[in-house]
């Protein structure tokens, strides 16, 4: 029996690794969120925010999110209502685009994805995200043909246009508004739209863990302690 | 209280019924770990139900509002982010802790005399509880849901003449629509209620004629035996803290591992995915079912492959219960399970290329199991029986 427990455990370790599927190569990004002990970074939230409001909102919508919503990333009530109103909008109503959904089909061949949930939505989640938008090169292959050329979406054709340009929106804080930075700034705001929750959880979790672990060795103490009876 | 509490029983006896069969039962004193999954099985279902109960609270089964209510139990419900996950990795750890459990059933021979009907009950709990888990995936209404839903409801039209009225009638429309979600969601309530119906049934047929153990003797003497409580009640709380520890690793660190990104896309009739594929627990039938290059005869064979278990203790000729004592039977199984994980993998593959022929070749090695067990059983050279414990 603990020979085919072994032969099982390997293969459950083999066939979990076999079952990660493969896509585009999309390269792994260093985010903040992905540590511990990670907040969301109030200045990152508004360079990502600055980024969606300029230049996404032109076609996808955030129909999940609201200006609120800025509020439990350190925003308060009055910076939220102020950014609302610069957008010429309310605090409670969601982000959603101008663009009719008609003519993005017209103009583009297909209505634009809500972004609130893209990260999580896609394979490789902000990491996707970020390869895609830098991923349209300068040079495109000659043989490529379709709307337009990006190294990371499966089959290259994307129907989306380059969405960012060097100093395409400038940003509050004075950070130069790279490709990259915009990029970067981007997919981290819609990591935090698409699990707000996210660092909260891992958080709990690491509470919830150790209560138990300890719980795991009481009760191994407990059991042992009570079968040790029979051997009396 | 006392007094109280035997005035009560005196009427209805449920307190000493309790007693007798969670407290004083009569438990073999050998068990070892692979029998604490029944246990946790139980433990997983109460988890299911307690946490759904929460999300119907605020769900809607609304083509146009589905998708959005998960969103906002995920979003503006107090805690909802934690029952939602709970729940959808719960599915999968209530899946995989069954997986062992009938595993465990089939190494030491628990489905033999006098254990068959007890073995049935759990089949049937098995086949409820995969109509349940097909039906809370379509709930969501991601494009998975909604794909998943499509391609499984279409297999009810290979049957015979009436086929295709059969899926018009389970989709109450002409395609999967919204009466589809909506009888989907009552059932999705109703179903888990009949399975507490058949997990009695299936308690009481163990209690009735005791729990197999890992010699699979039929142990008579006094002394084999101990109370469930306190020794398996120990034992299981040791086996449910192993378990809620990786379970919550899932729930907190990693609650989309287990489910497919497309999910998270709101379903879209026009819009087919690149590759349609179920939750993880059905990816081996799922392989079964696509081996066969004829429609008719895959979804006859996806459906023996599970139905098969039903006659296993006649499959089984071999007078030795317990795998233990049983050298080619132990080898037979190994290869059995292995095949199994190695469906479950090519289940999630596209079908195409080498991913077609692996496909065949473990289908056939999962029914050859079934089909060598008669012969194997009859002429296999046995290991003598501990006849002590």
């Amino acid at each position: 029996m603990k020979k085919i427990i072994f032969t099982l455990a390997v293969s459950l370790v083999f066939s979990a690794s076999a079952f990660a599927s493969s896509g585009n190569e999309v390269e792994k990004q260093e985010w903040s969120f992905n540590k511990l002990t990670a907040n969301w970074e109030k200045d990152k939230i508004k360079r990502g925010y600055t980024v969606a409001t300029q230049v996404c909102i032109n076609c996808h919508s955030f129909k999940y999110v609201s200006h609120r919503n800025l509020m439990e990333v350190g925003f308060s009530e009055v910076e939220a209502m102020a950014m609302a109103a610069t957008m010429d909008t309310k605090i409670n109503k969601p982000l959603l685009s101008a663009l009719e959904p008609t003519d993005a089909k017209d103009s583009f061949g297909k209505i634009p994805p809500d972004l609130s949930v893209i990260n999580k939505a896609r394979e490789g989640g902000a990491d996707y995200v970020y390869a895609i938008l830098t991923g349209y090169p300068e040079e495109i292959p000659i043989d490529f043909e379709g709307a337009n050329y990006n190294t990371a979406f499966a089959g290259h054709n994307i129907a989306m246009p380059a969405p960012l340009s060097e100093d395409l929106i400038e940003y509050e804080d004075g950070t130069p508004a790279t490709i990259e930075q915009m990029a970067h700034d981007v997919a981290y705001f819609l990591q935090w739209t698409a699990e707000p929750e996210l660092l909260k959880r891992k958080k709990l979790g690491t509470y919830v863990l150790v209560y138990l672990f300890i719980f795991a060795i009481l009760a191994i103490l407990v059991n042992r302690r009570i079968w040790a009876r029979l051997k009396k | 209280m006392k007094k109280a509490i035997a005035w009560f029983d005196d009427r209805l006896p449920i307190f000493s019924y309790m007693k007798k069969n969670l407290v004083e039962f009569k438990e073999p004193k050998n068990l070892n770990w692979m029998w604490t999954f029944g246990s946790l099985a139980g433990i997983a279902l109460v988890i299911q139900i307690l946490s759904g109960v929460f999300l119907a609270m605020h769900y809607k089964p609304d083509v146009n509002l589905a998708f959005d209510s998960i969103q906002q139990i995920m979003r503006n419900v107090d805690g909802g982010w934690i029952i939602r996950n709970m729940h959808a990795v719960g599915a999968s750890f209530f899946f995989a802790v069954v997986y062992l459990h009938i595993g465990r059933g089939m190494y030491y021979g628990s489905y033999k005399a006098p254990r068959e009907v007890m073995w049935w009950m759990g089949i049937i709990l098995f086949f409820l509880m995969m109509a349940t888990a097909f039906m809370g995936y379509v709930l969501p209404w991601g494009q998975m849901s909604y794909w998943g839903a499509k391609v499984i409801t279409n297999l009810f039209s290979v049957i015979p003449f009436v086929g295709e009225d059969v899926v018009v009638w389970l989709w109450g429309g002409f395609n999967v629509g919204d009466p589809t979600l909506n009888r989907f969601y009552a059932l999705h309530y109703l179903v888990p209620f009949i399975i507490v119906g058949v997990v009695i049934l299936h308690i009481w047929a163990v209690h009735h004629k005791h729990s197999n153990n890992p010699t699979g003797k039929t142990l008579k003497k006094k002394t084999d035996f101990v109370p469930f409580h306190p020794y398996y009640t120990a034992k299981d709380t040791v086996g449910l803290s192993v378990y809620l520890i990786i379970f919550c690793f899932m729930l907190f660190f990693m609650p989309d591992y287990l489910g497919h990104t497309d999910n998270y896309i709101p379903a879209n009739p026009i819009q087919t995915p690149p590759h349609i594929v179920p939750e993880w627990y059905f990816l081996p039938f799922y392989a079964i079912l696509r081996a066969i290059p004829i429609k008719e005869i895959g979804v006859i064979a996806m459906g023996i492959s599970i139905a098969i278990l039903f006659v296993l203790p006649w499959l089984d000729r071999s007078k030795v219960v317990s795998g233990r004592y049983r050298p080619i039977f132990k080898w037979m199984f190994l290869v059995f399970v292995l095949n199994f994980f190695v469906l479950g993998w090519v289940g999630s593959k596209p079908p195409e290329g080498i991913y077609v022929l692996i496909s065949r070749i473990s289908t056939a090695v999962y029914f050859s199991y079934y089909l060598l067990l008669p012969f194997i059983s009859k002429f296999e050279k046995t290991k003598p029986e501990h006849e002590t414990l």
